[in-house]
């Protein structure tokens, strides 16, 4: 007998081997294919623990579901109305179906019947406006936050039916239906939501829908999740909808980066959160599976300050656009798993196009425009003008590990066709108070920022409606206005998709925009054993359809 | 009890209450000048794309728009009364924050104090009876060595090899018995250093005296030596370095927890400095002067008990630096 046994688990495991390579290639060869459908049965059970660099502050939902490091457990403790993939599509989750008014101001939401929160309380309309309304205006009184990046047109929403949620917007928000499937937007129980904030913050006494719940944590140290046996309401769009296969997911704190890749090559733990990309190549090599997944939202790059001279000068800011070497960028700070900027936009966002001309390297044009703009090259091989010697200070961004490495080497091609560069690194609290968007002394400043909807892009660059006016171009730019107006109040994604080439292509070719690389901010380096792991349009890794083999 | 002493004793607790309201004030005022908060931190980070309102609407509602000496009489009315507040970063409660580190750290400070005490005997022990050709040289050269080694280099080195390499311990559960162990032994090399260093000197003292001379044409054997009559004498100045190594075991329990992934009050406070959350540090760094203070107190209110011969006076006379069997015999002092 128990030879027997012996033997079936043995062939078990071999067959367990070929199937997760077979899905694994299957999965490179035909992206997008979910690899529940690609294993018949996937195994059942399983505790996996994920190395990660730190686990933010507060868990007070609103507070936290946006940091990028609590947004991993949220997405296994949460759902989300709808969900939203790693290509921007947007299918049903939470909310089966919803309709809009032709303006935009009015959305029906019809939610899916029988889902509870693991308090036990039911999920149903009155839930989902509790939460739409504490996502709008947080309770800032108690240390509550609104999410920042929920739409601000938000009026009210009404329960019509237990199944049936009205949304209403002072102005058109074609945004909304994608803010849904994204970040912040978690549902949690209205037991929780009306709890004071030190109770929130208490992870143990947040319940939400989703397929883990937590079963223990220690503040800076770990949390464990359980999975929920009663599980059934998952995204169609992953393939599975009932319970998860693992049985436990723990999230461990390890601050060193060494140590968590040396963990899980040691077969330890599982998985190591942001590997440095040095390392990709030789853990890729030992055959741990290494995962680059990109957001939706801006691509790395600086959004210029025009006010600035020289930068107010078009010829300079397309000389810069043009004397970069992007793709050395990548050849040399990064590895074949980053990708091209393709415009100022991410290439997986639903609306982006493909302005690789315009970012294509030139130093002969970046030249030519200098001398044109009067910039002369001196004995030094600096170029000046009036005396003044043509300089761009870049402030390196800590919220990006590569980044000091990048600017090291612009700093190196710029040099050539003659910029005096200057790099200043400051830490988290020094750069949040000197550098911002415009500052005196800030000619470009560097953009790494994911969002929902490409539509809320022109509004952000200038200063309309609260707009973080980018470019510092207040109202002076009248073809850029124009474009902001006509997409904020384009009725359907149809109509707005001209509108948005259009708005790519201008703030490239007028080098408002300086894109680097396509960001990838999330890097996974995961044990062969682990397989099935599905990554959401934020780039989170969901182990909700994960599978460990022995 | 005399009165004398009542109004000594009274005096010196009046004082201690003033230091620990100082440090309180002082962190304060050091931590507030810095720029920066928590709250203000999360509000900045562009991934939250608040507005301006909503951010200057926000750091109203937490009072930290509010002058720093009306932040300040607000703090400290809290917590002469007790009430440690809210930490600024987590929102929970400081002192349960506190609450679930201090063991892990407890455990760690204590094993990693036993740690260095052993390892001081073991060295300062074989300086003595080594004969100089057998390594007596080498060893009185490690005391330097642990001290310029970081102590971040020697738990690097045991996880590497004892972790990853031999399998000891799961760098994944740093509290279990080995894993603590071996963080225990990164965090008691550096500490053993100036301990062994005041051992090995004042064996160095003793064992020319006379009757260490005596002891050994009495043909005593080495051990019986070393623990009956030189070990003593000899540790009296030892326990003024072990409480002055207080601190260091503090400091270095934040780096080791660090390295080795524990949570205990060094992450702590390492997250709480670099996120400015005031009131988590002012709790720390007030539980550390409540410490410091009242073992200074208890010594200073004890000694006069003990020797009357200690005059109720000012700091220069009131404490013994040490006491060889009652007498006050300055020989015996520190010699290094």
């Amino acid at each position: 007998m128990a030879e027997r046994s012996t033997l079936l688990s043995l062939s078990r495991r071999r067959l367990l081997i070929t199937t997760s390579a077979a899905a694994a290639a299957v999965l490179l060869a035909t992206k997008g294919l979910t690899p529940a459908e690609a294993a018949d049965s996937p195994r059942e059970g399983g505790d996996i623990t994920f190395l990660i660099d730190s686990l933010g502050d507060t868990w007070i939902p609103n507070n936290s579901a946006i940091s990028s490091f609590q947004g991993h457990i949220w997405g296994h403790v949460t759902d989300k109305l709808l969900y939203v993939d790693a290509e921007g599509k947007v299918s049903p989750w939470l909310a089966e179906r919803w309709e809009q008014n032709n303006e935009a101001t009015e959305f029906t939401l019809h939610l899916k019947n029988g889902v509870t929160f693991s308090d036990g309380s039911p999920l149903d309309a009155a839930a989902v406006v509790a939460n739409l309304d504490i996502w709008y205006a947080g309770r800032k009184s108690e240390g509550i936050n609104p999410i920042g990046l929920f739409p601000k047109t938000y009026d009210h929403a009404e329960a019509v039916d237990p199944t049936t949620v009205k949304v209403y917007f002072k102005k058109p928000t074609l945004g909304f239906i994608p803010t849904l499937g994204y970040h912040g937007s978690i549902l949690i129980s209205p037991k929780t939501i009306a709890q004071p904030a030190a109770q929130q913050a208490d992870l143990s006494k947040t319940s939400g829908s989703g397929p883990y719940v937590v079963d223990s944590w220690k503040e800076g140290d770990f949390v464990k999740l359980t999975k929920r046996k009663d599980y059934n309401w998952g995204p169609a769009a992953v393939g599975h909808t009932g319970p998860a296969y693992l049985d436990t997911i723990t999230y461990k704190l390890v601050s060193e980066p060494s140590l968590r890749v040396a963990a899980v090559q040691s077969g330890q733990a599982d998985v190591a959160y942001n590997a440095s990309p040095q390392e990709l190549e030789s853990l890729k090599a030992d055959g741990f599976t290494i995962a680059t997944p990109r957001y939706l939202g801006f691509v790395n790059g600086w959004a210029i300050n025009t006010k600035l001279a020289p930068y107010d000068d078009v010829k300079v800011r397309q000389a810069l656009q043009a004397g970069i070497n992007r793709q050395e960028i990548i050849d040399t700070v990064y590895t074949p798993d980053w990708k091209l900027a393709t415009s100022f936009i991410q290439s997986n966002v639903p609306g982006a196009t493909d302005q690789s001309a315009l970012l294509a390297y030139n130093p002969d044009k970046a030249e030519k425009l200098l001398d044109e703009a009067g910039w002369i090259k001196g004995a030094d091989g600096i170029r000046a003008k009036d005396g003044k010697q043509l300089s761009l200070t870049l402030n390196s961004n800590p919220y990006l590990a590569t980044s000091k490495s990048i600017d090291e080497l612009i700093a190196q091609q710029l040099g050539k066709i003659g910029w005096k560069v200057e790099i200043r690194a400051y830490d988290v609290v020094t750069y949040g108070q000197k550098v911002k968007y415009g500052g005196a002394a800030v000619p470009a400043y560097e953009v790494t920022r994911s969002f929902i909807d490409a539509g809320t892009v022109a509004s952000i660059l200038t200063n309309a409606n609260n707009g973080e006016n980018w470019f510092a171009l207040d109202e002076s730019d009248k073809t850029l206005n124009d474009l902001r107006d006509k997409i904020a109040s384009a009725g359907s994604i149809e109509s707005r998709k001209p509108l948005l080439d259009d708005l790519q292509k201008y703030v490239l070719d007028q080098g408002y925009f300086i894109p680097r690389t396509q960001i990838v901010q999330r890097i996974y380096a995961q044990s062969p054993k682990l397989t099935g792991v599905v990554y959401n349009g934020v780039a989170y890794a969901s182990y909700y359809t994960a599978t460990k083999s022995e | 009890m005399s009165k004398a002493y009542l109004n000594y004793a009274a005096k010196r607790l009046v004082q201690a209450i003033v230091v620990i309201l100082l440090a309180y004030v002082f962190t304060f005022v050091v931590v507030s000048i810095l720029p920066g908060d928590p709250i203000t931190n999360v509000l900045n980070n562009p991934q939250n794309g608040f507005t301006q309102e909503e951010i200057k609407e926000i750091i109203a509602a937490q009072g930290l728009d509010k002058p720093i000496p009306v932040q300040l009489w607000t703090a400290f009315s809290g917590f002469v009364t007790g009430d440690l507040g809210l930490s600024m970063r987590t929102n929970r409660p400081v002192t349960t924050l506190i609450a679930e580190v201090l063991p892990s750290t407890l455990v760690l400070a204590s094993a990693g104090l036993a740690v260095a005490l052993l390892l001081a005997a073991v060295i300062a022990y074989g300086t003595q009876f080594l004969s100089k050709g057998y390594g007596q040289g080498l060893l009185r050269g490690f005391p330097s060595l642990f001290l310029s080694v970081p102590n971040f280099v020697i738990g690097l080195v045991l996880i590497h090899l004892f972790g990853f390499q031999l399998g000891v311990f799961r760098v994944i559960e740093p509290d279990s018995f080995w894993a603590t162990l071996f963080a225990a032994i990164a965090l008691g090399i550096p500490i053993s250093a100036q301990i062994a260093e005041v051992l090995i000197a004042n064996l160095d003292h003793e064992s020319r005296q006379e009757y260490a001379a005596v002891a050994r044409g009495r043909g005593l054997g080495q051990l019986h030596l070393f623990v009956k009559h030189l070990l003593k004498p000899s540790s009296l100045p030892v326990v003024t370095v072990v409480a002055l190594t207080i601190g260091e075991l503090l400091g270095g329990s934040l780096i080791t927890e660090t390295v080795f992934g524990r949570t205990g009050l060094g992450s702590l406070v390492q997250r709480s400095v670099s996120t400015q959350d005031l009131p988590v540090l002012q709790a720390v760094v007030s539980l550390a002067a409540v410490v410091f203070v009242v073992i200074n107190l208890l010594a200073d209110l004890t000694y006069p008990l003990l020797d009357p011969r200690v005059k109720l006076l000012g700091a220069a006379e009131r404490r013994p630096t040490t006491a060889d069997e009652g007498s006050v015999d300055i020989s015996n002092v520190v010699t290094s």
